[in-house]
């Protein structure tokens, strides 16, 4: 029994030694703070080195027009691109897009996240083959860090193991010598230690994939179902920069996004009737036969592209509905959009570099709790900026010219009672 | 009895483990509990009904003739070449836009108008530019400045050449919007004023 027990102290010394060795990765999330920052904050239109939907931020602070520009201009963008001539210049240069602005960024935030780009380095050449674009590129070394750290793991159990049979045979040996009657041995699969520890090790595994499973019920993020037409969103929304709101304009007016009904994709491609832009890679690796796609488009719409006329009866496209709320919930669409301005990216990610559309976030409901509770809401101030829906909060209104607090977010006017979203 | 039920309990355990990750085929939404709380009984938008099938009278469209709540009264005009001419007599119902709405309108040309004929309307945008659609109208030429507004709105209603019809996207009224924010540009280009921050209508 002793024995026995001497082993279990062993054991569970070599289990904390392992949790705390895989724990690293933790370590390393922390303290990267500015690239950390940068990916929740500015990477859905920023790159570090090059022009996306907003400037490159390596070297922002030696283009500012003045000292500490780029403070006032993160914490107050809206009336900085109404009063200041060099904001004006950088609304005009990037096509009339003013960026969303971040008020509770601290100036020490603000410096990490520029410090993190001036000493970006492009991953080498996988930025232009990888069809997931910077997203593909920063994630492959998060996940070689993790398959080694298992391998690690796993020969450390392995040498912990092997010690503890070693040291348990030695002990036989001196305890032979010394003159001690050793106890029977005991077959492993009756041993115990092993079956103490491989039950423990069974029931956190098991419990980890058993709770994994149970909260991932119901929920489907990464959902990316093949849709009846090979539509690729990087070439319409990407490329082509049109407007989320050209195709779903229902985001700004009502419950539902909206699908496109055909006719709007016929205003275009009833005069482009062929793709010419870079070839699409599909996931398998083939590429895109994206003519026969704009074939099918055709097919669904009667229109026949040598006469240019609707000769067929056309019929609707059954797009499948990838963001799927319960019945229970109840979202909309427009208060998100028109009154809060939140943009599209927020919640479904950087649709405009998907080939293939898949569910970015996974919708539950600490997702949406988490965002009200943080999320500010766009008072109306004296200049006229911000929304006008929110001016029946005077309460707020008088407290943030009280300077008792100096936002209001979306929980304080009560953003997460359960009757906002469950009745 | 007691190994048994123990091994019994192991096996339940990584079964239901199994059971409930074997849904991580991405091209498959999953399981979800309680289905009849996921999923509505009432028809909803984009989803498939059967009420045809159930012989229930029930129609697609608005009944002809109706006119949405707010909305202008129907453009009275047919989609044919007579229409088109007769088009130059049509008025614009709405009355000149304050600064807000025509913040408003610049933000619907923008969105729906600007990716052909470009933020500054010199059929600059990006699907004009690199040849995609052919033969975008540069609205700053002296033809579309002269041209009149009831024109103007029966080609946005029913498209002109290659340009589609925009009644499905932009209601009578924003249409109209568009089209007092297009005139006002093209004023501001005939004056020689027109600088890229006119463009975004926020003057």
């Amino acid at each position: 029994m002793n024995q026995v027990k001497r082993l279990f102290t062993k054991t569970f010394a070599v289990f904390i030694f392992l949790t705390l060795i895989s724990s690293q990765g933790f370590l390393y999330a922390q303290s990267s703070n500015g690239e950390a920052l940068f990916k929740a904050n500015c990477a859905s239109c920023h790159k570090p080195d090059e022009k996306y939907v907003g400037p490159a931020l390596k070297g922002a602070r030696d283009r500012e027009p003045s000292k500490d520009w780029v403070y006032k201009w993160i914490h107050n963008t809206t009336s900085m691109v109404m009063t200041d001539p060099y904001a004006k210049k950088l609304k005009d240069e990037m096509g009339g897009v003013v960026m969303t602005e971040f008020p509770d960024l601290s100036n020490a935030d603000i410096d990490a996240i520029l410090q993190y780009a001036n000493d970006f380095k492009p991953a080498g050449t996988a930025t232009t083959t990888g069809p997931g674009g910077a997203t593909s590129v920063s994630a492959t070394p998060s996940s070689d860090n993790t398959v080694l750290y298992g391998i690690l793991t796993l020969i450390l159990a392995v040498v912990g193991l092997i010690l503890l049979q070693v040291n348990s045979n030695l002990k036989k040996l001196t305890d032979e010598k010394d003159g001690i009657k050793s106890p029977q041995p005991v077959p492993f699969y009756r041993n115990k230690a092993y079956l103490l520890l491989l039950t423990i090790v069974l029931f956190i595994f098991a419990g980890y994939f058993l709770v994994e499973g149970a909260m991932g019920l119901g929920r489907q993020q990464g959902y990316q179902p093949n849709q009846p037409i090979y539509f690729v969103h990087k070439v319409h929304a990407g490329v082509n920069q049109i407007s989320c709101l050209y195709c779903h304009g229902g985001a700004q007016d009502s419950k539902h996004a909206t699908i496109p009904a055909v006719n709007v994709c016929m205003n275009c491609h009833k005069a482009i009737k062929e793709y010419a832009g870079a070839p699409i890679i599909k996931e398998d690796g083939t590429t895109l036969d994206a003519n026969a796609e704009i074939q099918k488009l055709y097919k669904y719409a009667g229109w026949n592209p040598d006469t240019k006329t609707y000769d067929k009866p056309g019929k609707p496209i059954e797009w499948i509905k990838i963001h799927n709320l319960p019945d229970f919930v109840y979202f909309n669409h427009s208060q998100h959009v028109k009154v809060g301005r939140v943009a599209c990216q927020t919640c479904h990610g950087e649709i405009q570099n998907m080939i293939q559309v898949k569910q970015f976030s996974d919708l539950s409901m600490g997702w949406c709790v988490n965002c009200h509770r943080t999320t500010n809401v766009q008072f109306n101030d004296d200049k006229g900026n911000g929304n006008k829906f929110y001016s029946i909060y005077e309460k707020f209104h008088q407290d943030i010219k009280d300077k008792k607090y100096d936002s209001v977010t979306v929980q304080m006017i009560g953003g997460t009672e359960c009757g906002k979203c469950h009745y | 009895m007691k190994k048994i039920r123990i091994l019994l309990s192991f096996v339940v355990i990584i079964a239901l483990a199994t059971m409930m990750n074997s849904c991580g085929n991405k091209r498959e939404p999953g399981r979800t509990y309680m289905p009849d709380m996921a999923y509505s009984r009432a028809y909803e938008a984009y989803a498939p009904n059967n009420l045809a099938k159930e012989n229930i009278n029930y129609v697609d469209y608005p009944v002809e003739g109706t006119i949405r709540r707010g909305d202008l009264f129907p453009y009275p005009l047919p989609n044919d070449s007579a229409g088109y001419a007769m088009s130059a007599q049509i008025k614009d119902p709405l009355p000149p836009l304050d600064s807000t709405e025509m913040k408003e309108a610049g933000r619907l040309f923008n969105i729906n108008c600007a990716i052909c004929h470009g933020p500054n309307m010199d059929a600059q945008g990006p699907l004009a530019t690199g040849g995609k659609i052919p033969a975008v109208a540069n609205l700053t030429l002296t033809q579309y400045v002269n041209m009149p507004v009831g024109t103007m709105f029966h080609s946005v209603t029913y498209g002109k050449n290659n340009m589609g019809s925009y009644a499905s996207q932009l209601s009578r009224r924003q249409r109209w919007m568009v089209i007092q924010y297009v005139k006002q540009h093209q004023l501001a280009v005939a004056a020689g004023k027109a600088s890229a921050t006119d463009s975004t209508g926020t003057k």
